[in-house]
C-alpha cells in the first residue's frame, strides 16, 4: 500500500534508470570495434559476436582457452551454432560439436558439391573485403543423413604462444544477408579488372565462392547480353538481361543500369516466385560496374530480402 | 457525451491535469512509436540513404500527429472527438511499397492520395448503413480489430524481427515480465498506477531487457550518431506527385479496406466513450472517418506513408479508463513535435520487441473482449451463429493460411487480404441474404395489406 500510494516511484525511478542505462550505453560497448551494422538479422549478428568473443579469448590465453573451452561445452555449443579452432594448416584443434574431428586434418575434406571448405576458410580470411570471412557451403548433423545448408565465420588469431589459428562457428539454415552477396560480387568485379576474360571461368565454377545455395554471381554487357547467365550454364538463348520484366512487370536491370550511370554499385528490389509457396517475394538484386578488356561490363547477385515474421 | 464521468478515470471531455495530460500521452506515444518500424523497413527496401530514411519517418510522424490532433480536438465536420490517435498504417506497407517500386516516391504519395479520397467518399455513407451493422456485427468487427494485431503482437513477443528468426529464452521472459507488470498494475494497483500500468510496464521491461540481453544495450551505441534536432530534408525522391491507372483498383481496395478497420476502432471508441449508448451514434463516426481519410491523404501530401487509426491505443484506452480526447490530442502535438528529434525517435523505435508485443497483447485484449461483449449482449438465433461462424472460419484463415490465398483467382486475393476486412464484408453480405426471407414476408404483407 505505501508503494501504491507513491505512484510516482514506479514511473519516475524507472524512467530515470533507463535514462542513464541509454546515455552510459551510448558512450561505450564491449564490441565497440565490431562493425556488425551491415548484417540485418540478430541470427547474424549474433554469431559473428559468438565467434569474436572466442577470438579475444583465445588471443588472450593461448593455448590454455581450450580447456576453457571443453569445460564450458554449453557456452560454445549452443542450438543454433557451435564453436572450432584450427591451425592455418587446415588440422582441427578443437570442435565443440563434433570431437571425433580434433587432431584430423580436413584440408582434402570437400562437401556434396565438390567446395574445399578449408581452402575457401584462408581465402576468405586473406580477403580484405570479407571482414568476417564468411564462407557458404553445405555440411551435415550428427546423427542425419541430408546435407545442411551452413554459412561460417572466421576471425584469424595468434595466440601469445606464437601460434597462428583460426576460430570460426557455422550457422545451420542461415539467413540470406545482404552482405553475403555484396562481398561475393565486389571480389568477382575485383578479380575480372585483375585477371580479364580468363576470370569468367572461375566465377561460374558451381565449387567456387561465388556460387552458393540458390546464389550465383553474373556478368553482362552494357547491351544486356550475358556472358555468365543467372539462371542457366550456358548463354544459349541469348536473353537481354535489360528486357527482362520482374512478376510485377517492372524492368529491374534497366533501372539498374540507368542508376549505375552516376553511381558504381547500386540495389534493386524485383518481385519474384518463392520457390516453396509459388507466392510472390522480394527479392534483392546487387549490380556493380568492372572494366574487362578495357570495356565497361556489370558484375550482379540475386539474393532473398528479409520478410517482416508476420 | 457520457453522463457518468465517475465510472471513468477521465471521460472523453473531461481535460486532465497537465502532468496526467503528459503522461498519459506518453503512454499513448510509446504504443504509437511501435509503428516507426514500417517506415524504417521501407526505407531499407527501396535502398533509401539513412536521410532518406529519416525524412521518411518525420512526415510519416508528422501526418499521424496531425491526424490524431484532428480526429480528437472536436472540429464541426471532422473528427469523431474520441481518443482513437493515427499510427503509420500497416495495411498500407506492401502496396505502397510496390508504387515506390513502379514510380518511385511520387507515384506513393499519389497512390495514398487515392485511398484516403476513397475514405472520405466512404464516410457519408457510413450514416446510411445502420441496418447493415446490427449490434452482434458491430462486436464481431470490434473483436476482430484486436485479432488483427496478433500475428504483430505474437511476433513482437517472442522477439522476432524478421521470418524464420529464432526465438530466445530471454526474448519469452521479457515478454512476460511486461505483461505481467502492465496486467497486475492494472488489475491491483489504483489511481495513477492504474492509469500508467502500460507505462510500468514498458520502463519495468526494457530494464530487465537491458539487463539480460546484452544485444538491445550494443544496439543502443548507435543512438550517439544520430543529432538532437533535424528538420526533415525534402530530397529529390520526394519531389512531385504522379499517378498510375494500374495500381487504381488496388489502393481503392485497400482504401475500403482501411475505412472498415477504422470504423471498426472508431466503434469500439466509441462504445468505451460512451457505453450508455443503445445502438451506434453514427455522426462521430462519420466525421472519424472523414479526418481518417483527410490525415491519409495528408501522408500522401506531406510524403509520408499512409496513416490509419490505432487499434491498440483505443483498446489502452479502454484498459485504463482514461478515456479523455485531449490525451490523443497532447499525442498528436508531441509525436509531431519528436518528429524533430530523431535521437529520441531513435532511443524510443529501439523499444525492446518483447516489450513492444507485450504493450499490443494487452492492448490488443481488451478490443477482443469488448467486442465479444457487445456480440453476446443480445439474444443469438441461428442465423447469428452462420453469420458470425461463417465469416470467422474465412476471416481468420487469411491469417492462418495466407499462402493458400496467394495462388488464388485475383477476384478472391483483393477481398481475403486481412481477418478484419474479410470477416466484415462476408459478415454483411452474409447477414442480408440469411434475412432474405425477413425482408422477402414483410414485403409480401405489405402487399396483402395494400390490397
Amino acid at each position: 500500500m505505501w508503494l501504491l500510494k507513491r505512484w510516482r516511484h514506479f514511473i519516475v525511478f524507472p524512467a530515470l534508470l533507463l535514462i542513464l542505462v541509454i546515455i552510459l550505453s551510448g558512450c561505450q560497448s564491449k564490441y565497440e570495434d565490431l562493425d556488425l551494422a551491415m548484417y540485418q538479422y540478430r541470427d547474424t549478428k549474433n554469431l559473428v559476436k559468438f565467434v569474436y568473443d572466442a577470438s579475444l579469448i583465445l588471443k588472450k590465453e593461448g593455448m590454455k582457452s581450450l580447456a576453457y573451452f571443453r569445460n564450458n561445452p554449453n557456452q560454445f555449443k549452443t542450438t543454433d551454432y557451435y564453436l572450432y579452432v584450427y591451425d592455418m594448416k587446415g588440422t582441427n584443434i578443437y570442435h565443440a560439436g563434433m570431437e571425433h574431428l580434433e587432431g584430423k586434418n580436413l584440408w582434402d575434406v570437400t562437401d556434396k558439391n565438390g567446395k574445399k571448405v578449408i581452402k575457401l576458410v584462408l581465402d576468405a580470411l586473406e580477403d580484405r573485403n570479407n571482414p568476417h570471412a564468411w564462407i557458404h557451403y553445405s555440411w551435415w548433423e550428427p546423427g542425419k543423413f541430408y546435407p545442411v545448408p551452413k554459412s561460417s565465420c572466421h576471425f584469424k588469431v595468434e595466440t601469445p604462444e606464437g601460434k597462428k589459428l583460426f576460430v570460426g562457428g557455422g550457422i545451420n539454415y542461415p539467413h540470406e544477408e545482404q552482405e553475403f552477396i555484396r562481398i561475393i560480387v565486389d571480389d568477382a568485379a575485383q578479380l575480372i579488372k585483375d585477371k580479364g576474360i580468363e576470370s569468367l571461368a572461375d566465377i561460374s565454377n558451381p565449387t567456387s565462392k561465388y556460387n552458393y545455395r540458390d546464389v550465383r554471381v553474373f556478368t553482362f554487357g552494357p547491351d544486356g547480353k550475358m556472358l555468365i547467365s543467372p539462371a542457366i550454364n550456358s548463354t544459349f538463348s541469348q536473353t537481354n538481361l535489360l528486357e527482362c520484366t520482374d512478376e510485377a512487370g517492372h524492368k529491374p536491370f534497366a533501372t539498374a543500369l540507368k542508376e549505375l550511370e552516376s553511381a558504381d554499385r547500386v540495389w534493386k528490389v524485383f518481385m519474384a516466385k518463392s520457390r516453396y509457396q509459388r507466392r510472390l517475394t522480394k527479392k534483392c538484386l546487387y549490380v556493380r560496374k568492372t572494366i574487362m578488356e578495357g570495356n565497361e561490363i556489370y558484375v550482379a547477385a540475386i539474393t532473398d530480402l528479409p520478410e517482416p515474421p508476420y | 457525451m457520457a453522463k457518468n464521468p465517475k465510472q471513468y478515470e477521465y471521460s472523453v471531455n473531461q481535460v486532465p491535469p497537465t502532468l496526467h495530460l503528459l503522461i498519459s500521452a506518453i503512454q499513448h506515444i510509446l504504443l504509437m512509436v511501435t509503428t516507426l518500424v514500417f517506415p524504417i523497413l521501407f526505407a531499407s527496401q527501396v535502398n533509401g540513404t539513412a536521410e532518406f530514411s529519416a525524412s521518411l519517418i518525420a512526415f510519416s510522424m508528422l501526418a499521424a500527429g496531425l491526424g490524431s490532433i484532428i480526429q480528437s480536438v472536436g472540429l464541426p465536420f471532422i473528427g469523431s472527438g474520441y481518443l482513437c490517435p493515427n499510427i503509420v498504417g500497416p495495411s498500407y506497407f506492401s502496396l505502397s511499397l510496390s508504387a515506390a517500386w513502379t514510380g518511385g516516391i511520387p507515384l506513393m504519395r499519389g497512390m495514398i492520395i487515392i485511398a484516403g479520397l476513397v475514405e472520405m467518399a466512404i464516410a457519408p455513407m457510413i450514416q446510411k448503413l445502420k441496418k447493415v451493422f446490427p449490434t452482434f456485427i458491430v462486436g464481431l468487427v470490434v473483436a476482430m480489430v484486436g485479432v488483427s494485431i496478433i500475428n504483430q503482437s505474437i511476433t513482437s513477443f517472442f522477439g522476432l524481427a524478421f521470418s524464420g528468426d529464432a526465438i530466445k529464452h530471454a526474448d519469452i521472459f521479457v515478454g512476460i515480465f511486461s505483461l505481467m507488470v502492465m496486467v497486475l498494475a492494472n488489475l491491483w494497483g489504483k489511481g495513477f498506477v492504474k492509469m500508467y500500468c502500460l507505462l510500468i510496464g514498458i520502463l519495468a521491461g526494457w530494464i530487465l531487457a537491458l539487463i539480460l540481453i546484452p544485444e538491445f544495450l550494443h544496439n543502443l551505441t548507435v543512438v550517439k550518431d544520430f543529432p538532437i534536432f533535424a528538420l526533415p530534408v525534402i530530397g529529390p525522391e520526394f519531389r512531385g506527385i504522379t499517378f498510375d491507372f494500374k495500381m487504381v483498383l488496388p489502393f481503392v481496395v485497400i482504401g475500403i479496406s482501411g475505412s472498415l478497420k477504422s470504423f471498426g476502432n472508431l466503434l469500439a471508441a466509441q462504445k468505451i466513450s460512451e457505453p450508455e449508448l443503445k445502438e451506434p451514434n453514427f455522426t462521430p463516426i462519420r466525421k472519424g472517418l472523414m479526418a481518417d481519410g483527410f490525415s491519409t491523404v495528408l501522408a500522401g501530401l506531406l510524403g509520408g506513408m499512409a496513416v490509419d487509426t490505432s487499434s491498440s491505443n483505443v483498446g489502452l484506452a479502454g484498459a485504463t479508463k482514461v478515456l479523455s480526447r485531449w490525451i490523443s490530442v497532447c499525442a498528436g502535438g508531441v509525436f509531431v513535435i519528436l518528429a524533430f528529434f530523431p535521437k529520441l525517435i531513435t532511443v524510443l523505435s529501439m523499444t525492446p520487441k518483447p516489450v513492444m508485443g507485450a504493450s499490443l497483447i494487452f492492448a490488443g485484449s481488451f478490443m477482443i473482449c469488448t467486442g465479444l461483449q457487445e456480440m453476446f449482449s443480445e439474444k443469438w438465433n441461428p442465423r447469428n451463429i452462420f453469420v458470425v461462424g461463417i465469416s470467422l472460419f474465412f476471416g481468420l484463415s487469411t491469417a492462418s493460411l495466407p499462402s493458400l490465398y496467394a495462388r488464388a483467382p485475383h477476384f478472391i486475393q483483393t477481398f481475403f487480404t486481412d481477418p478484419l476486412p474479410t470477416t466484415t464484408i462476408i459478415a454483411i453480405v452474409l447477414n442480408q441474404i440469411f434475412n432474405l426471407d425477413i425482408v422477402l414476408g414483410t414485403f409480401r404483407k405489405k402487399k396483402v395489406h395494400d390490397r
